[in-house]
């Protein structure tokens, strides 16, 4: 249990009440149109949408697995969280692309690339799924917080799930993606400065960085303090083989749309920002500075190690930063540390909500059930779509909390199978909805046979994850290669129009040719 | 021309060029070092500082390399971006297939 000075409540209610209000001030803003609701009007200069990229993917669990993967592996875990370097690329190619299209949404884009039922088939099975994920990580990450303040007050659980995720749909519904975005500016700030002082103050705690390098030598762990330190090439529990598949997933995954499940949240970002340029920018510092946070989390995680270096227990090691903060930090600091806290939930809450409810109004609502709609409705539908999904995500954060891990080996699963079909869609003109469909569906049965199914009847043994990444995407090829070459390509006027609009990269000789032959483009 | 192109037209910009691989390559090289070197960086290790100044330096060529080119891509798209938003929009309300 943690007590608060005067202070410290001082600077927990500053910050509760500039957070709230900042983004409902953009009220005005938000209702103006559907484009205003969810996208900020596309006009936001580069470091808005940045700071948004930033402070969404700080969340509060974030600390927690990058706590428990640094104590464990030393700055080797570093890597584990290196999967958002796939905006390394993306920046650079996807993001441009996807720029281009103007589409709201990922779902929208599948009937830019794709055309006929097969496009159809595809934006209603993408938006449905989002409208569930976006309600399933707002209650995934609600509930983290309702732990929190059940560790640090003793509230009982859905205090913090409720209490914190209401006051957030306040701006969200009030000024929709401007108050999104606002409040994730500022709470970027607060969150970052936080991270780095309470981090420094960790190492000093532990008597600086000189006498905890000294202390892990003298242990014999100075592993700890070597990234490259693997268990072996294909050996232990983080293999070197680990490592590169993932530099391959992360890196390469750029080049696709949808590789990494962060995708769908900077798709939105990237569509705000008021041109090309500032999409990109957007997208290549925020995910800088995501990674950057994550070395001050690690240094402050290794003077944990220093300090208490026979923990077994994950459930006490992960818990460090947050251990940190509360047990070092000096009075009047601890409200400002848990303000931070509250600024990185805050963020994620936010754009979930604002993202989930996007999804909706464009991709269902508008498209398939009132194609007419007025502006004013489609915000209306917007903030009424964003009260269920807030309602949703009690509902899920407080009664199907056991369904979590199942649906964490879900998205894994999806991740593996899909990779390459989230690339070909980009890069091969002659991929079709029908391919992609069946990549998504074979999936669904291979990841269940290799991952549990072939192991437990003892047919394959039990592979590891990297392994079951590489299996996946050969055998789901093997389906939806002959079902793309199978069924007939794209319509052609189609493509051309996707092609001259969004200039992918890649295999699309015979369009850009077709396009060219049409006066449509120049050659070069 | 020397073998980074900094003047670029709008139809050159579309294409796909040598820039932009450059920038694949740069771009998680940089990732790579910022985040590896500051994390050794706090724990005063020389390596760190090393890693983090050449972060520096390839961060810079990075955005030395591909500003230019993004400047030209955006001005142009700007031009089109209207005439693109209403066929999306007559997608989106089954006006246009």
């Amino acid at each position: 249990m943690v007590e608060f000075a005067p202070l410290d409540w001082f600077w927990l209610v500053l910050f509760i009440l500039l957070m709230t209000f900042s983004g409902v001030f953009f009220y005005r803003l938000g209702k103006r149109s559907q484009a205003d609701f969810f996208l900020a009007g596309r006009g936001l200069p580069w470091w808005l949408p940045a700071s948004s990229v930033y402070a969404t993917h700080t969340a509060t669990d974030t600390p927690i697995w990058i706590g428990g993967v640094i104590y464990k592996y030393g700055l080797a875990g570093l890597w584990y969280a290196f999967f958002s370097a796939w905006c390394a690329i993306s920046a650079f190619a996807s993001t441009r692309i996807f720029r281009r299209s103007l589409a709201y949404t990922q779902a929208e884009w599948q009937s830019l690339r794709f055309s006929g039922l097969g496009a159809e088939l595809l934006r209603g099975w993408f938006a449905g799924w989002q409208v569930f994920m976006n309600m399933f990580i707002l209650g995934w990450v609600g509930i983290a917080m309702g732990k929190v303040c059940h560790f640090l007050f003793g509230w009982p659980l859905w205090v913090g799930l409720v209490f914190f995720s209401s006051l957030v749909a306040v701006y969200v519904l009030s000024a929709g993606y401007w108050g999104v975005v606002v409040a994730d500016f500022q709470q970027g700030i607060i969150a970052f400065f936080m991270i780095i002082l309470t981090s420094i103050w960790a190492v000093m705690a532990a008597g600086g960085p000189q006498n905890i390098t000294a202390k892990i030598a003298s242990m014999g762990q100075s592993w700890r303090l070597n990234p490259f330190h693997f268990t072996g090439t294909f050996s232990g529990d983080f293999p070197l083989a680990w490592f590169l598949t993932m530099v391959v997933i992360a890196v390469l995954g750029g080049f696709g749309m949808g590789t990494s499940i962060d995708w769908y949240v900077e798709a939105q970002r990237i569509q705000s920002a008021r041109t090309v340029r500032d999409a990109s920018y957007s997208i290549w510092w925020g995910t800088a500075l995501v990674l950057i946070r994550n070395s001050f989390w690690a240094a402050a995680i290794i003077a944990f190690f220093s300090l208490f270096p026979h923990l077994k227990n994950p459930q006490e090691y992960e818990m460090a930063w947050y251990v940190i903060g509360f047990k070092t930090l000096p009075v009047g600091l601890v409200g400002f540390f848990f303000a931070s806290i509250l600024a990185i939930h805050f963020s994620t809450i936010s754009t979930h909500l604002n993202l989930g409810a996007m999804y909706f109004t464009r991709d269902i609502f508008q498209h398939y059930i009132k194609p007419d709609a007025s502006e004013r409705t489609l915000v209306w539908v917007g903030r009424i779509t964003t009260l269920i999904l807030l309602l949703g995500s009690f509902f899920y954060g407080l009664m199907m909390e056991e369904l979590t891990s199942w649906l964490i080996f879900a998205l894994w699963i999806m991740a593996a199978g899909i990779w390459l079909p989230n690339i070909l869609q980009v890069v091969w003109w002659r991929f079709n909805s029908w391919g992609y469909l069946a990549a998504w569906i074979a999936n669904l049965g291979l990841s269940w046979l290799v991952v549990w199914v072939l192991p437990e009847f003892k047919v394959i043994p039990s592979l590891p994850d990297y392994l079951q990444f590489w299996i996946l995407m050969v055998l789901g090829a093997l389906i939806y290669i002959p079902v793309t070459l199978l069924t007939p390509p794209e319509d052609m006027d189609h493509l051309v129009k996707f092609y001259v609009m969004s200039r992918p990269y890649g295999w699309w000789g015979p369009v850009k040719k077709e396009a060219i032959a049409r006066g449509l483009i120049k050659e070069v | 021309m020397g073998f980074i192109r900094r003047q670029w037209s709008p139809e050159e910009a579309d294409e796909w060029t040598r820039e932009d691989v450059l920038a694949w390559i740069l771009s998680p090289l940089s990732y790579a070092l910022l985040s590896v070197g500051s994390a050794l960086s706090i724990f005063l290790i020389p390596a760190g500082f090393v890693m983090l100044l050449l972060g520096a330096v390839v961060t810079f060529l990075l955005f030395y390399i591909i500003d230019p080119k993004l400047k030209v891509i955006s001005s142009e798209y700007e031009k089109k971006q209207k005439e693109y938003l209403e066929r999306l929009e007559r997608i989106t309300r089954w006006e246009e297939e």
